[in-house]
């Protein structure tokens, strides 16, 4: 954390880190200067050279190409093209798809269309304000009336005491909570692993860092209910007996820092955190760490390495975190969504929650919704509600169109047809169907739309954001994107579709991490889901593969 | 069984159907390498720390995706397979990924021979390009001729991570890491200096562990290094 923090620093007064730079932070902090290097050249807010006065980054991922069409980011280019000092560049998805297409410049969210976006640039329209909501909505998450009552229920289990402790293990456990930020491990199991990891110090982790296309959810919690967050963090770290936190927070939101680092602030005052909380002997404090960007540091042991100033790579697994986290300790790493949904849970009870689904499935699912909708957002709703039911409380498809297919959880879960619009937003059901409820993203299709297209954005998003680290990976998803790109020019290569099968089964089988396994995954749902879609611009069969 | 090892505790496994009985802590890749069973590798070296990156040497143990052996430690009642149609498949497909932006010559093959990659290529029986040639056209890698002694040709890098470990972890030399990310990323020394340019002492050992023909020895004075 020290190291980057300095090189953001740098980059924050120079608008580069520069050579120079570098080599008097390595006499500094007696770092090689291939390490520094690694680090420049790794992440995305490091520039060798300094930025001009205007800054604009324009999203080029799936939501934005839908809205803005797929040349938005050119448009805005040309349309700046010539302006001194302003540099337009194209950007990984900023986790504002509800307004796309999104841009920023420097740094401040702005949407609009190509002319809006020049005006913003060249200061003839005023920045919109980057302020957190002064009144923020009431959402059924927060058990509390009001700010007075917030981290009621941390002080309750504290004056409760140590016999407190498995009963909170065992309501997690009970209430059927798992991860929300992709991969659905039990939170309870979670806890008890970390909790009876051997090892000291252990530290407690929020990854804040959603970036998967079409993914914003988190953003708004940390906008609205930050205070839940920190306290199930407390709670955590009371739990497994650490007594420091790290909110891992992405680059990109800025007023949802300030809203955070307020509410860091508040919990400070009000004895949640500091060196006896609440006046028990128990000491916890928290810190912000910003990311120096990138999607794969949402890969936790990516993120791992980022916090321990290294290059964000992901780690061979096993060891996973619970165990051996960061400084090798024993971490528990939770997302936002997941953290902020244990104050509720501990305060009415894990039946309260599961009677909050639908059907048999369990709990409250907050989801970013975007695509062909009329009013994308962030939905806080039942768990095992169905597409269909979702689609028609975000005012269905604009220009009354037909559905034609969705991605249920992130550009990284396989696309399905809307014949399939009741299957349930559930870890389960969305399985059976074949995809999955991943980072809580729905993307919806309209009819009409190129699907192979769409998919080949997405692949071109994990191209862009892989490490590098494995070759899998790091060439796969580069000659994939070679490949579809020059089939969607009119020539794909002979045998396409059968090749893509193949090294989408090696991806999905040697790749150190999710990205890569995952990466071609979404072209091969719509080769296998919308095969005439498919076949019409990739050329050829699916090469009469086994299913 | 070295003698170090002597005294720790022993495991229990089976690879290929073979069983094998190795102290705890031992790779999958090391315990096979005991039992007479080769795991092809590239970015592997038993003077090394195991980075698990070019994923070569997966095998399958049962679980959702195939683990890298040179990573992955032996646990009691494991069952490995180290080699079916499918391994030799996906190790296949990745050796043909990394040919495709392999340079026409490798000056490693020409020089002594020894080219792991094209050795595998060799085995693999590939023998034209399955992917667009990455190492065609103008938009190509590089090479870097700037130092005496090594020559540095960036297209042949499979970021295999030997020179990296050598020259930091072996030799303490600190001068080469990667930089850039992604298909981007590439070794680089200090700050991305010409290796001529920077605080590299042209020690070797760099290029005595490079598999490929990225880094290798440059012909001093007009000798020319033959084979025998």
């Amino acid at each position: 954390m020290e190291l980057l923090n300095k090189m953001m620093e740098l980059q924050e007064a120079d608008g580069s880190v520069s050579d120079a730079a570098l080599h008097k932070l390595s006499k500094e902090t007696g770092t090689p200067l291939y390490r520094l290097e690694g680090l420049r050249g790794f992440y995305p807010v490091f520039r060798a050279h300094p930025a001009p006065k205007t800054h604009v980054r324009v999203c080029r991922d799936i939501s934005c190409a839908m809205r803005g069409g797929n040349s938005f980011c050119r448009d805005v280019a040309s349309a700046l093209s010539g302006v001194a000092d302003v540099e337009v560049e194209e950007a990984s998805c900023l986790g504002r798809c509800d307004t796309a297409p999104a841009a920023t410049v420097n740094e401040i969210p702005v949407s609009g269309s190509v002319e809006e976006i020049r005006a913003y640039a060249q200061g003839e329209t005023p920045l919109p304000p980057d302020e957190p909501k002064a009144a923020p909505a009431k959402w059924p998450t927060d058990p509390y009336e009001d700010a007075a009552h917030h981290y009621g229920t941390l002080k309750s289990l504290l004056s409760a005491g140590e016999e407190k402790k498995q009963e909170v293990v065992e309501t997690l456990k009970a209430s059927g909570l798992r991860g929300m930020g992709g991969a659905g491990f039990p939170t309870g199991m979670k806890w008890d692993f970390t909790a009876k990891a051997r090892g000291e110090p252990k530290y407690v982790v929020c990854n804040a860092d959603e970036s998967e296309p079409g993914t914003f959810k988190d953003r708004l919690i940390l906008e609205e209910l930050p205070h839940l967050m920190i306290e199930a963090m407390v709670i955590a770290g009371w739990i497994i007996g650490a007594a420091e936190g790290v909110i891992y927070l992405r680059h990109e939101y800025g007023k949802e820092r300030k809203a955070l680092t307020h509410a860091i602030d508040q919990a400070r005052a009000t004895g949640a955190l500091g060196v006896s909380v609440f006046g028990a002997d128990f000491a916890f404090e928290l810190r912000v760490f910003i990311s120096p960007g990138g999607y794969i540091l949402g890969e936790e042991t990516a993120m791992l390495e980022a916090l321990e100033d290294k290059r964000g790579e992901p780690r061979n697994k096993p060891p996973f975190p619970t165990n051996a986290g960061l400084w090798g300790k024993p971490t528990l790493i939770n997302n936002v969504e997941t953290f902020a949904a244990v104050p509720v849970i501990l305060s009415r009870g894990a039946q309260w929650w599961e009677a909050q689904g639908a059907g048999d499935c369990k709990g409250l699912k907050f989801l970013a919704v975007s695509g062909d909708v009329e009013q994308p957002g962030v939905y806080c709703v039942p768990m095992g509600t169905t597409i269909n039911e979702l689609l028609e409380r975000c005012g269905g498809v604009p220009e009354g169109k037909a559905l034609a297919a969705f991605a249920p959880g992130g550009a990284s879960s396989n696309f399905l047809p809307a014949a399939k619009g009741d299957v349930a937003l559930d870890f389960q059901a969305l399985q059976d169907a074949g995809s999955m409820l991943g980072s809580g993203a729905v993307i919806y299709v309209a009819d009409g739309r190129d699907l192979v297209e769409l998919a080949s954005n997405v692949v071109r998003f994990f191209r862009n954001e892989s490490c590098g680290k494995c070759v899998p990976c790091r060439v796969g998803s580069a000659k994939a994107v070679d490949m579809l790109e020059t089939a969607l020019a009119g020539n794909p290569q002979q045998n396409l579709i059968p090749l893509l099968q193949e090294m989408g089964d090696t991806l999905a089988k040697t790749s150190i991490c999710g990205l890569g396994q995952v990466a071609l995954a979404p072209v091969l749902s719509v080769i296998e889901n919308f095969s005439e879609a498919a076949a019409a611009r990739l050329g050829g069969s699916n090469g009469g593969r086994k299913p | 069984m070295t003698e170090k090892q002597s005294g720790q505790k022993l495991i229990s496994l089976t690879i290929d159907g073979k069983t094998v009985r190795v102290p705890e802590g031992t790779t999958i890749w090391e315990a096979a390498r005991e039992a007479g069973i080769d795991i092809p590798v590239l970015c592997h070296s038993p003077r090394m720390e195991p980075v698990g990156v070019c994923r070569i040497c997966v095998v399958e143990i049962g679980e959702r995706v195939l683990a890298a052996s040179c990573v992955r430690k032996c646990e009691e009642g494991m069952q490995v397979q180290a080699d079916s149609d499918d391994i030799q498949q996906h190790r296949k497909m990745l050796t043909a990924l990394l040919l495709s932006d392999y340079p026409q010559q490798s000056a490693r093959e020409e020089s002594t021979g020894d080219d792991e990659l094209l050795a595998l290529a060799r085995d693999y029986g590939i023998t034209e390009l399955t992917f667009p040639d990455g190492a065609a056209g103008p938009e190509g890698r590089g090479t870097d001729g700037s130092s005496p002694v090594i020559a540095v040709d960036h297209q042949a890098c499979i970021l295999c991570d030997r020179c990296i470990r050598a020259c930091d972890d072996i030799q303490h030399n600190d001068v080469i890491g990667r930089t850039g990310k992604g298909y981007q990323a590439r070794i680089a020394f200090d700050l991305n200096t010409p290796m001529g340019e920077s605080s590299c002492v042209a020690c070797g050992e760099c290029m005595a562990v490079c598999p490929t023909g990225a880094l290798t020895n440059k012909s001093v004075a007009g000798l020319k290094i033959v084979v025998t």
